[in-house]
């Protein structure tokens, strides 16, 4: 188990440094840092970001907080809005009835479409923001809530029952651990759809946070900063995903006898 | 299903034997309360000196219906927390249920680190816990391994010697039933009824080759195909 999980973290930061020394290469046969800037140069160019104020007067961290903050709090309402739907799905037939038909709607609607019109209806301002990230993340959510209620293993419901067990104990020990598999999956996926519609609408509309300084620096032509900020933001999202997330599913899902993350 | 009339006294084993489809895990689910039924009753007594006016009923299924999310103690302590019994007497009564069924020091293991038998016997524990006034058994061997189940079927013969519940006991494996059972019950498909009850008095213990065991079984055996089959 150790050893297995040394040899998958040397092959991925084999398979990185791989990916930079190409980058490096190309950068070199290219030979004009406006087109294609080597990692040096962008590693360089993050650590002035963050440690010296930019266009705006901030430095890249307050950026970094704008953008955190937005995606913490669309996708808080997102997950939430998404559970409730799906639990409320699974759970009885007249809502199950009415929603399944508008969901694979949603679903297929293209998310720059969305977010678009989300610009367009509530302006450059949080709201729109908001919206594309709820109008697009929620149905996800639901979708999967809704089959983990489906998926639920009835014989156990039937135990707890033959067993008298009352329905708060019923929904702390029987229901909600069943649903913790399609909790994460969802809250995965969300969220990584969420970090990028944020993303979008702030490049297309919204004031300060990363994005905003995507289009910034697209509007100067500026291609060492545009990929400095680009590298920023993809290194912070990763270590949310493995930092936090791989984390707490490792400790939710210790009961199974072989599990890898 | 009609015509279906048994009767358990205190601390005996009774099995209901019977083909599949008879609705042996019916009557089961009636008596355990979550399945209803359109006409006749069901009563049980709570044991003698047993304080709750309800009965406390354990059921024992096919499979054995752990919540694998939880310790093989926390298994136990759902059903206990399920029937309100008091926390302060919970660490005795896992202690000492797990000792019954064979499983001592399995407390803080997962139900998926263990084997098929040792699950069907953490099932048997949780039953057990609740003290139960009537223990309701599925056909809790049919999923077993011939060799686990003989082993299990021999080892709960032990345990009822010390925990001494009244046991329905629903099987369609005849020899199952007269080795374990101090009553049978048998029944038959279309209409589901009860055509023949059996007294056992083979002393125990008994053993799993005991020519009683197998002379009875015969019998009853032929009996069995002569009402199914209906006169040749």
């Amino acid at each position: 188990m150790r050893e297995n999980r040394l040899r998958s973290f040397g092959l991925r930061a084999a398979s990185i440094l791989t990916l930079v020394v190409l980058w490096w290469a190309g950068s070199r046969l290219m030979g004009d840092p406006k087109v294609l800037p080597g990692p040096w140069r962008i590693a360089q160019t993050i650590f002035a970001n963050l440690t010296t104020p930019g266009p705006e007067g901030e430095s890249a961290f307050f950026d970094i907080a704008i953008t955190l903050a937005r995606i913490f709090v669309t996708f808080s309402a997102a997950m939430l809005a998404g559970l409730g739907i799906g639990l409320a799905m699974g759970l009885s037939r007249i809502v199950e009835r009415s929603l399944l038909a508008l969901i694979p709607l949603l679903l297929t609607m293209p998310t720059v479409l969305m977010v678009f019109l989300a610009i367009m209806w509530f302006g450059y301002s949080e709201a729109g923001g908001l919206a594309a990230v709820l109008v697009v993340v929620t149905p996800y959510v639901a979708v999967n809530m809704y089959e983990g209620a489906k998926a639920m293993d009835k014989s156990l419901i039937e135990m707890a029952r033959t067993f008298r067990a009352s329905r708060r104990l019923l929904l702390r020990r029987v229901y909600i651990p069943q649903l913790m598999p399609y909790i994460f999956s969802a809250f995965r996926y969300a969220f990584g759809m969420t970090w990028k519609i944020v993303a979008l609408a702030e490049t297309f509309g919204l004031k300060y946070g990363i994005g905003y300084m995507f289009s910034f620096w697209f509007e100067q032509f500026n291609m060492a900063q545009v990929l400095a900020w680009v590298i920023l933001f993809v290194i912070l999202m990763l270590i949310l995903e493995h930092a936090v997330f791989a984390r707490l599913e490792a400790r939710a899902f210790a009961w199974r006898p072989s599990h890898s993350f | 299903m009609e015509g279906v009339d048994l009767v358990a006294e205190e601390g005996q084993f009774v099995s209901i034997v019977g083909p599949s489809g008879c609705g042996k895990s019916t009557l089961l689910n009636i008596i355990a309360g979550i399945e209803t039924h359109d006409g006749g009753s069901v009563a049980v007594a709570p044991r003698a000196g047993a304080g709750s006016s309800r009965p406390h009923i354990g059921y024992v299924f096919q499979s054995p219906r752990l919540l694998n999310w939880l310790t093989v103690q926390d298994n136990i302590e759902f059903v206990l927390e399920a029937q309100k019994v008091g926390r302060e007497r919970w660490p005795g009564l896992v202690t000492k249920q797990l000792d019954l069924v064979g499983l001592p020091g399995q407390e803080r293991n997962y139900p998926l680190n263990l084997s098929g038998g040792m699950q069907q016997r953490v099932a048997i524990a949780r039953a057990l816990a609740i003290e139960p006034d009537i223990l309701l058994m599925d056909e809790p061997f049919s999923h077993l391994d011939a060799i686990t189940a003989r082993k299990l079927r021999y080892d709960l013969m032990e345990i009822l010697e010390r925990a001494r519940p009244t046991i329905l006991f629903v099987t369609h494996d005849l020899s199952e039933a007269v080795f374990l059972s101090d009553r049978i019950y048998m029944m038959s498909t279309k209409p589901a009824r009860i055509f023949r009850r059996v007294e056992i008095d083979i002393p125990r213990p008994r053993k799993p080759d005991d020519a009683a065991v197998f002379d009875l079984e015969r019998e009853l055996v032929r009996e069995f195909f002569s009402v199914l089959e209906g006169p040749a």
